[in-house]
Formats: C-alpha cells, sequence, structure tokens
C-alpha cells in the first residue's frame, strides 16, 4: 500500500494515477487509549487491560470491527507503554510524516556542526493508513517504528502459532452444487482447495496451515473461510432440502393428471392426484441439495401446488361452469 | 482412539511454558479433555485451539482460571447462538 515519489517532480506528474499521493491519517493513540496526554505508565497499562478485555478477538468470535480495534488498541499500547516510542509520538505529534526527515537533518546538522541538511536529497515517502490487516500494524506505526518494532513487543521469547486469517467466498448456489476446485488468493498466495458440494452459507471451513508466519519457530496460523451463497435459482434451500413451488390447473387438481415438474438437475413426471387441495406438499425424495461431505447423499426436493383460479373466462367455460353449480359444485 | 493426535502434556508446558497445575485445572473445569495413557497425560490434537485461546486470554488479559471457565463456557453459548442465528436467517431467506 506504500507509494513513493521524488521530490523533485513537477506538480503535474503527481496528478498522473501511478504517481497519486495517499493520504495517511493522523492515528491519535491516546484517543484510542481515552487517556490524556499526561497519563502515567500505570494509566496506560489500566486503560489497555480494560480495553483489551472488551475487544480481544477470542471474546468476539466473527467480529471484525473488534478485531481491528483490538488491533488499534494493541498498536497504541505498544507506542506508549514505551517510553521511546512514545517520546517519538509525544515530539513530532502530527508532524509524523516529517520525523524521519527531522531525524536526518539533525544527525547531519550534528555531524556538520553546522544547519546544512536540511530535507534535501533521498526520497520522500506517502503511505496509506486505517487498513489493519490481520498480521500487520498501521502503516502510520510502520512509518514511525519499523516494520519490526512488533516483534519487539510483547510476544517476546514465546512460541506461539501464527495469526489465524479469516477469508470470505462468495459463490452461488449453482456452484455448490458439485465438489468444484477453485483457486483462491491470499495475500497474494494462490491456494487451490475443492469446495465439497452441499456447502452452506455462512459456513466456515478451516485450511490448516494457511494464516500468518508462526511466531518465534511456532506453527503457521489457519485460513478460516466463510461461504457467503447467493441464490441465482428458483429453488428455496434449507439445509440439504430445497422447495419449489409449481401451478397447476383447476382441472388437473380435481381430476388428477401428470405435470412437468423442474428438480435442480433436471425435470420429472408427476402424477397428481384427483382431487388435490391447494397449498398441498408433494415430497420428491433424493431430488434435493447433497449432503455437506456425505458422498451421493441428497435432500428432499418440497414441491408445493399453487391451483390456478382462472381470472377470465370463455363464453364455453362459463357455461360449463354453470353447469357444474348446479350440480351444487 | 488414534494415538497419533495425541500430544504429551508435559512437552506442551515446556513450550507454552505453562505450570502442569495450570492443564490440569482447565481438564478439571473441561475445557480441556486430557487423555491418560500409560500415566501419561496427552492434550488431543483438536484441543489445542482451546488450549492455546485459554493460554492468551490468561496471560494478555490476565484472566485467572476461574474466569477462563466462564469465558469458555459463555464463548460456547455465543458459538450456539451464532449457529442459531445464521440457521434462522437462512429459513428467513426462504421468505424473503
Amino acid at each position: 500500500m506504500k507509494a513513493s515519489l521524488k521530490k523533485e517532480k513537477p506538480i503535474r506528474e503527481y496528478l498522473k494515477p501511478e504517481n497519486r499521493i495517499l493520504i495517511m491519517e493522523f492515528i491519535d493513540y491516546y484517543k484510542l487509549l481515552e487517556l490524556d496526554r499526561s497519563a502515567t505508565k500505570a494509566d496506560i497499562k489500566k486503560a489497555y487491560r480494560k480495553l483489551a478485555r472488551k475487544y480481544h478477538p477470542d471474546l468476539n468470535p466473527n467480529d471484525k470491527a473488534a478485531q481491528a480495534r483490538f488491533q488499534q488498541i494493541n498498536e497504541a499500547h505498544e507506542v506508549l507503554s514505551d517510553p521511546e516510542k512514545r517520546k517519538k509520538y509525544d515530539e513530532y505529534g502530527k508532524d509524523w510524516q516529517h520525523a524521519e526527515q527531522f531525524e536526518q537533518a539533525k544527525k547531519q546538522r550534528a555531524a556538520s556542526g553546522g544547519f546544512g541538511g536540511g530535507f534535501g536529497g533521498g526520497e520522500q515517502s506517502y503511505s496509506y493508513s486505517g487498513n489493519f490487516d490481520d498480521d500487520t500494524f498501521s502503516d502510520f506505526f510502520e512509518q514511525m517504528f519499523g516494520g519490526r518494532a512488533r516483534a519487539e513487543g510483547a510476544h517476546r521469547g514465546r512460541h506461539f502459532k501464527g495469526q489465524d486469517f479469516n477469508a470470505e467466498l462468495q459463490l452461488r448456489l449453482s456452484e455448490v452444487y458439485e465438489s468444484r476446485k477453485h483457486t483462491l488468493t491470499v495475500n497474494g498466495k494462490n491456494i487451490r482447495l475443492t469446495i465439497p458440494a452441499g456447502v452452506e452459507n455462512g459456513q466456515t471451513i478451516k485450511i490448516k496451515g494457511h494464516g500468518g508466519p508462526g511466531i518465534q519457530g511456532g506453527p503457521k496460523g489457519d485460513l478460516y473461510i466463510t461461504f457467503n451463497i447467493l441464490n441465482d435459482t428458483n429453488f428455496r434451500r434449507e439445509k440439504e432440502h430445497l422447495y419449489s413451488s409449481e401451478e397447476i390447473s383447476l382441472s388437473t387438481a380435481a381430476l388428477g393428471g401428470e405435470i412437468r415438474v423442474k428438480t435442480f438437475n433436471g425435470e420429472v413426471k408427476l402424477k397428481v392426484k384427483p382431487g388435490t387441495q391447494n397449498g398441498t406438499k408433494v415430497k420428491l425424495k433424493g431430488k434435493g441439495f447433497p449432503k455437506y461431505k456425505t458422498e451421493g447423499q441428497f435432500g428432499d426436493l418440497i414441491v408445493t401446488y399453487n391451483i390456478q383460479i382462472p381470472k377470465v373466462l370463455s363464453e364455453k367455460q362459463k357455461e360449463l361452469f354453470q353447469e357444474l353449480k348446479k350440480t351444487g359444485l | 482412539m488414534n494415538y497419533d493426535d495425541l500430544i504429551p502434556a508435559e512437552e506442551l508446558c515446556l513450550r507454552y511454558k505453562v505450570e502442569q497445575q495450570f492443564v490440569s485445572s482447565l481438564n478439571d473445569s473441561g475445557i480441556i479433555q486430557l487423555v491418560t495413557v500409560k500415566e501419561t497425560d496427552y492434550i488431543p490434537c483438536d484441543h489445542l485451539a482451546s488450549f492455546e485461546k485459554m493460554i492468551r486470554l490468561h496471560r494478555e488479559l490476565e484472566i485467572n482460571l476461574a474466569g477462563l471457565e466462564a469465558v469458555h463456557h459463555l464463548l460456547n453459548k455465543i458459538d450456539k447462538l451464532q449457529q442459531d442465528n445464521l440457521e434462522l436467517k437462512n429459513r428467513l431467506g426462504l421468505y424473503e
């Protein structure tokens, strides 16, 4: 997410899409921890504990907002609990973007014994913040303290499994009727996996070892994929059962007959019993959706009959209905 | 019982730097289930995630064992409610 550009480029060059500057927001770590700038080390610890207990990912399963908030709180604690980092943060505040240049200028001044270095030379880098990955601190943090700062933090000396990643995969209902191979790109890596037939909307599956790298030599985390299944069919699905409705004519309902009914994988002939009532449900065994991870087993298709009452009748039909009426029908 | 899926509790205690007592307490409260084979305690692989979660909560949030037990119970409840909620949402979709 980082873009860098040379200082000497003319302004119009910056307007080209490839050179566009992304503005990074200033993150107020004190505000995040609900503290004022005079907070003591004990205050910071107390505030961190309070908020960490509220937003810890283990206590907020499947809550991405809480997870992002926890990472922000962690980052704020990482900076404010370290006197050196806190000093740098307090010193440069909203001008954090120029922290490196200030530091360089200071060093140059010290080396030359005068005021000559200024902001000249080198590259100026800008980056975008607000995007908290599962495993990284904000760009703001990395800009100020470097990407490795986290490894120096609270996890020193422990061997822990890497961060678990969560991803969402959108599929159509017709795509999960059969087991299919899919290629996913997670953090730049292509993962080829077979999605078993019958997977459900909202279901989460675990792909072992495709999460973040382990901490201090620990095993890799896992990848959790949650399925978002869009229904692109006329069937309604409830687990492995499918539901549909079929319109039948009044005469077929009264006298019985044969109709053709659509199933997920083709049409079948169905006999309608004489005297069929509106709303009658017929179960077609094994014509539903595949049962998840149960090879060759299917749910049922439940068809509801909707009897069509004619809105317009021809003269002949009217006559016939009059005849029927006379018989007491 | 597949013995390949069992990890010696002693080895995990060393690796995660926790007391054996901590593991026993998690077992007593039903958060993990130890398997004893020839007087050696083992943790089944599928309990490892729960075990690690409890270590994280214990260390990062300083939650004691009684607290962990309560957290475990409530997390199971949340999980069940989320499952029920999802099922109901999927059912509701039938009528939309």
